[in-house]
């Protein structure tokens, strides 16, 4: 018979040298140790599907939060058509598949020693460990963001929580008649679509209850990059002239007294700010020295196993990757599932599946009832070393009713593959 | 065929084989398959497979058992899932985003889902 020698032999090297053969030892002695950090969409699902494939290995996953606020719908209490209540996860079934969690924060790493460090001192030593911090913010990027953050004047909303309850209830306060301003950086960062989704919703509030009010995007992009199609014939046909989306506009500076937001092009007066900053991956990506890419803000990672190329032992999941693909919790869910299976492979001194897939959909909503999908299949090719994008993706040029419901269902089923 | 021989005469292979646990079971029977083109020992094609099912999951729900709109997989008859992925990809069969994801997966493929699929109780 013949195997794919050539990719196995790239693969096994010397890395597979030295990834297996410290295991041998704890191995022997007992069970390998995974540390996991951050329960989001890729921490969460690596944690569990180890222990469901793998009940030998031992998996501990830290997290300083006491429950999950999930992004995906978070666009959707934003908008008005959903409470917090409906995007708070519980971690409480966690353990229940032999996870031990630690309620705290990873705050270094020493790769030579393999041990993480945490907040509250404790220092955890592993056999692998799994980095799924999510995004940190660059507010220094844009002149004034903190101080207008620290004022409560300008947010993000773009990890969901409390901003997620402060930008609904300012604009629930903002007079009809008023500005909503919302930016958004360029690619690649946390979900691409999310901003027009959150305009769609807004602008659907204004229509019912403020009819007199207009959206301003600044958008970093050159277009509605995501969905474009589907999302402009929305805001044509649902809310005509509430949007107006301003191409090639970054953000560059922000007054929260006199509420002006300055682009490379403009300044905008607007009674309520919201500006995604640039973003990369989380600071304990930076600790752990992964952080590598060529401008230093996401974490290259072999496509098979997730590990840093730089940094033996330490993998990557989820929106800090640097990648092609999207930053979203369905690709970090998948990835979370390669990596883990990866993982079983390599412990139990088999070979990882050298060809992994990543499928990708998304769905936005436009209204309460409307919905539309993008969907993509990834494929890793161990030649070229890069998962290349399969024929025939793309995105729906509608959003309709029945994709509301799928949309529906995918948070459902997303949530309870993470953390059900 | 064995785990051995599938790894005996690659260069780590010695490296490989101390790394396994005495605790690992390697099945009697496992031939040789393809994936994307290429042979693979059976190894690689059962995480293969359990993997890509796995990425089904986040919209068929968790084991494919959905708890939304989106049609369950878990015990479907599997000549019917693997007929499906077909009548997607031509598009016999309508689909909102299943025609993309059955131009990414492979003939082989559909069938290896529609059995893990059909086996889940
Ligand atoms: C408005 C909005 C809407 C979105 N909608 C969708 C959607 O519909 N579909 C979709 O697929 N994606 C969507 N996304 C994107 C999705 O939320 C992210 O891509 C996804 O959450 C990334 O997963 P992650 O595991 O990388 O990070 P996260 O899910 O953010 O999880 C990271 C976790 O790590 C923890 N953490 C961070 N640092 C540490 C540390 N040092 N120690 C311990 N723990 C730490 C955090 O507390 C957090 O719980 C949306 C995003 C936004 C902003």
């Amino acid at each position: 018979m013949t195997i794919n020698r050539r990719s196995f032999l790239k693969y096994s090297g010397a890395s597979l040298a030295a990834t297996l053969a410290p295991q041998l030892a704890f191995a022997m002695a007992g069970k390998p140790h995974v540390v996991v950090v951050g329960a989001g969409f890729g921490g969460a699902t690596c944690a569990k599907y180890l222990r469901m494939w793998d009940p030998n290995i031992q998996v501990t996953l830290i997290e300083p939060n006491a429950q999950f606020y999930s992004c995906p719908m978070s666009n959707w209490v934003i908008g008005g058509m959903r409470t917090m209540d409906d995007i708070v996860k519980s971690y409480a079934n966690l353990p229940g598949y032999g996870i031990k969690m630690v309620q705290d924060t990873a705050v270094g790493v020493d790769a030579n020693k393999r041990v993480v460090t945490t907040g509250k001192g404790q220092k955890i030593s592993y056999d692998r460990l799994v980095l799924a911090p999510g995004i940190e913010f660059m507010t220094d990027q844009i002149e004034g963001f903190a101080e207008g953050e620290a004022a409560g004047k300008v947010l993000h909303a773009w990890k969901a929580g409390p901003q997620t309850l402060a930008l609904r209830k300012q604009l629930e306060a903002m007079p009809d008649g008023g500005v909503f301003v919302i930016a958004s950086p360029p690619p690649p960062g946390r979900c691409v679509s999310g901003p027009y989704e959150r305009a769609s919703l807004v602008a659907q509030y204004f229509k019912r209850n403020k009819p007199k009010s207009k959206i301003i995007m600044l958008d970093g992009h050159f277009d509605v990059v995501s969905k474009g199609p589907m999302f402009k014939a929305a805001w044509k046909k649902l809310y005509p002239g509430m949007i107006d989306h301003r191409p090639y506009n970054l953000v560059t500076k922000v007054d929260h007294k006199s509420m002006i937001v300055t682009s490379e092009f403009e300044d905008v007066k607007a009674d309520v700010i919201n500006i995604v900053p640039k973003q990369r991956a989380g600071a304990i990506c930076a600790s752990a020295g992964v952080r590598t890419d060529t401008a230093g803000v996401w974490c290259p990672v072999n496509g098979v196993t997730y590990e840093a190329p730089n940094v033996p032992f330490v993998h990557i999941l989820g929106d800090s990757v640097a990648s092609n693909m999207p930053k979203s919790a369905h690709v970090s869910n998948n990835q979370a599932k390669i990596c883990a299976a990866a993982l079983v492979e390599m412990f139990n001194g088999r070979e990882p599946n050298p060809y992994p897939v990543i499928g990708s959909t998304s769905y936005s909503a436009t209204s309460d009832e409307t919905s539309g999908p993008i969907a993509v299949v990834m494929r890793y090719d161990p030649d070229k070393e890069a998962y290349i994008r399969q024929p025939g993706g793309g995105a729906a040029d509608l959003s309709d009713e029945l994709n509301f419901a799928y949309n529906l269902s995918w948070f459902e089923n997303i949530w309870a593959d993470t953390f059900g | 065929m064995t785990l051995k021989s599938v790894l005996s005469g690659v260069a780590c292979a010695a490296l490989c084989l101390s790394a396994v646990s005495p605790g690992v079971v390697v099945a009697a029977e496992e031939k040789p398959c393809l994936i994307a083109g290429w042979q693979n020992p059976a190894s690689i094609c059962a995480a293969h497979t359990k993997t890509i099912a796995a990425t089904c999951f986040i919209c068929h729900g968790p084991n494919g058992k959905s708890i939304g709109a989106v049609p369950s997989l878990a015990g479907q008859d599997k000549a019917y899932l693997a007929e499906a992925m077909r009548d997607f990809k031509s598009g016999k069969r309508e689909s909102t985003v299943m025609k993309k994801y059955a131009l990414g997966y492979s003939d082989s493929e559909y069938d290896d889902l529609a059995a893990y699929f059909a086996a889940i109780k």
